[in-house]
């Protein structure tokens, strides 16, 4: 049971009291990430960037992934702000090793094989870092219940993980809610050593063919004192996708 | 002119009956964006040829791309500028790039992308890049470039048909094209390169002889476990232009304020025919990415040499910071002492470096460098660039150009600038 679960795939599936019961931690999170799995997923998201000084500033694009969460294919194309449309980023996941990644830049008309050693990078200077959007296996976490809290008026389990290896996470440990009627995640907290740099809360949860989704994911970087509210639209789970979009030849072509 | 109206009415005519096959298309996807760019670039000081220290450049781009159906797809690219320097030339709507000067109006791009499977055809004006490290690619032989002000260059496209075919492992690309040159700088103008030792002569500019062969190619390219590799092959001509230059006997004064003989030269463009054979990789490691390329470049003709150019980089992202570091060379396996404008050439021996720091969603920052590697010259770049409301950017820019009077970097001297732009997308 080496699945990995997609921190931003802000799902859970159908809260069914007859399933799940369990208290243990690493089996709420097992069956969280099985109420996520979907063959594919496609939606638009809105990214809404507000500094310290409460400016805003927006960027659009469309994402779609193909495949079981270990071994998905994933790509993100801008579609807004004008300066940035056309930006391309493909992302191959594999259950053993790290991820191929390529960027497509117009201006270039090349594809770029990314330099990505530094997960902690933010992404397109969002407050959301690469680790924050990639793939996670719960396998190489490990958990452990701190209790029952209730975040925004919904009953929560609290739930604390932290990375088997050092080197996996760019925080030493997180505090997950997850939320005890739909199994939807509800928040993270992201801390390195004893300060808290990170927090990623989601709203507007809703079923969207059959599994739960958040609607809105806003990220709060303590130390930039800047946030990042990530709106998602017309989400679709299994719908069909042409495996050969997700290639470095569809890049080249504009997919 | 009359092969290019011809190439322009061909590939019209082509897209026009490609759009009609597709009129059966459920849905047609549409989207356009373009963005109008002008440009300030001061020269704090003059050359021996040229004395203006401030020019401005206006450029509008307009790009639209339609999906017919699943498997066509055009996309039109149109430039239009206008300049202070006499370095854009009216000449009505242009489509080969030959001509020294940019066109005015031109077609940027304009091709039709056939894709069945994992087939994909592309016939018409593109952009065919190849390679995998950044500044010099010794294997991308396709892509001719705008080098009016040398280090501030733009790619141009080639009038080509391109079928790519293969699995996500591995694949193969294959290349047609009609031969398209890089621009070089303007012979009257700063970036020519004349040196202020040099003597003044009379320049009797003759253009360019193209070659009329076609420019093939091939490169197969795999990605495997935790690397990725491509071997090409090209066979065509250098589009970087070796310079012939003949004594002319008859002598005319320069200008009137200069007195008595004036020698006169006559020089050519000549676009040596080449054969390449060269080889690309990328290796992602735990704590960088190395990248390599490597070409053989041969020749019979005798007015260009026979070498090997290569480039090792790695890179790294730590942070906000994207930095890149490597170095080019070259090995001259025949020498034929050419002379002539090789940018890819100029820049071997060289340490290559580029650092780029995203301060947040709107404003970048970035430092590139080449150092020769006997310090003989080096060049230096910084960019500050931030994006103001959502369609308009603004970036500053400062070039720093040093060099001995025979390294190519010496040759820009007197080319260290500053330049502000201001894009507004659409």
């Amino acid at each position: 049971m080496n699945r990995p679960v997609i921190t931003l795939v802000l799902a859970a599936a159908l809260a069914s009291p007859a399933i799940v019961r369990a208290q243990d931690a690493g089996q709420i999170m097992m069956e969280q990430q099985r109420r996520t799995d979907a063959r594919s997923q496609r939606w638009e998201g809105l990214l809404q960037v507000f500094d310290a000084k409460g400016k805003v500033s927006d960027k659009r694009w469309v994402f779609e992934r193909l495949g079981a969460h270990g071994r998905s294919k994933s790509l993100l194309t801008f579609v807004a702000p004008p300066d940035v449309k056309g930006v391309m980023l493909l992302v191959l996941s594999y259950p053993d090793r790290a991820s191929d990644q390529w960027m497509w830049i117009p201006a270039n008309e090349r594809e770029r094989r990314v330099a990505l050693q530094d997960r902690a990078t933010r992404f397109f200077g969002t407050d959301f870092t690469f680790e924050d959007l990639e793939e996670r296996d719960v396998e190489q976490y490990s958990y452990s219940m701190v209790g029952d809290d209730v975040v925004d008026g919904v009953a929560c389990w609290k739930i604390e993980s932290r990375p088997k290896q050092a080197k996996a996470s760019q925080y030493t440990h997180s505090y997950i809610w997850v939320r005890k009627d739909n199994y939807a995640f509800q928040q993270f907290e992201n801390y390195i050593s004893k300060e808290l740099v990170r927090r990623l809360k989601y709203s507007r949860i809703e079923v969207v063919q059959g599994i739960w989704s958040a609607r809105v994911a806003e990220m709060t970087d303590f130390r930039r004192r800047s946030r990042t509210v990530l709106t998602f639209e017309k989400m679709l789970y299994n719908t069909p996708m042409d495996e050969d979009a997700f290639t470095v030849q569809a890049l080249r072509r504009g997919k | 002119m009359a092969s290019s109206c011809r190439t322009v009415g061909v590939l019209t005519l082509l897209l026009a009956i490609s759009a009609g096959l597709a009129g059966t298309a459920r849905a047609q996807d549409v989207t356009q964006k373009g963005f109008l760019d002008l440009k300030a670039i001061a020269y704090p000081q003059t050359t021996v040829v040229d004395d203006t220290n401030v020019v401005g450049e206006a450029l509008l781009r307009y790009e639209i791309a339609a999906r017919a159906s699943r498997w066509l797809k055009f996309v039109g690219v149109l430039d239009g500028r206008a300049d202070s320097h006499d370095q854009v030339r009216w000449n009505g709507l242009d489509w080969s790039d030959r001509q020294a000067q940019r066109p005015a109006l031109g077609v940027r791009r304009l091709d039709a992308t056939f894709s069945r499977g994992s087939t994909t055809f592309s016939l018409g004006k593109q952009f065919v890049r190849w390679g995998k490290t950044d500044t010099v690619n010794p294997t991308d032989r396709f892509a001719p470039r705008d080098f009016l002000t040398v280090f501030d260059n733009e790619y141009l496209a080639v009038t080509s048909a391109r079928l790519t075919s293969g699995s996500d492992a591995s694949m193969i690309d294959l290349v047609v094209a009609r031969f398209t040159p890089s621009r070089i700088p303007l012979l009257d103008q700063r970036w020519s390169g004349s040196a202020s030792s040099v003597p003044v002569v009379a320049i009797d500019d003759r253009g360019a002889v193209f070659p009329n062969r076609p420019q093939i190619g091939a490169r197969w390219s795999h990605v495997g476990r935790g690397y990725e590799m491509s071997v090409s092959g090209f066979s065509g001509n250098n589009h970087l232009p070796v310079i012939a230059v003949e004594l002319v006997p008859t002598v005319q004064p320069v200008t009137p304020s200069q007195e008595g003989a004036v020698p006169q030269v006559a020089v050519t463009r000549i676009y040596p025919a080449i054969w390449m054979i060269g080889s690309d990789a990328a290796v992602p490691l735990a704590w960088f990415v190395a990248k390599g390329e490597v070409a053989y470049i041969g020749s019979s003709d005798g007015r260009t040499d026979e070498y090997f150019l290569y480039v090792l980089q790695a890179e790294r992202q730590i942070g906000e910071w994207l930095i890149v570091a490597g170095y080019a060379g070259e090995a001259v396996i025949t020498r034929r002492t050419p002379s002539g404008f090789a940018f890819d050439r100029g820049l071997t021996r060289a340490l290559l470096a580029r650092a780029s720091y995203a301060i947040d969603t709107n404003r970048n920052l970035v430092i590139e460098a080449a150092i020769r590697q006997d310090g003989s010259g080096n060049w230096m770049h910084f960019e500050y660039s931030q994006a103001t409301g959502r369609h308009v950017r603004v970036t500053a820019q400062a070039t720093w150009i040093r060099g001995g009077e025979n390294d190519f970097f010496g040759r820009y001297n007197r080319n260290s600038n500053v330049t502000l732009s201001l894009r507004d997308s659409f």
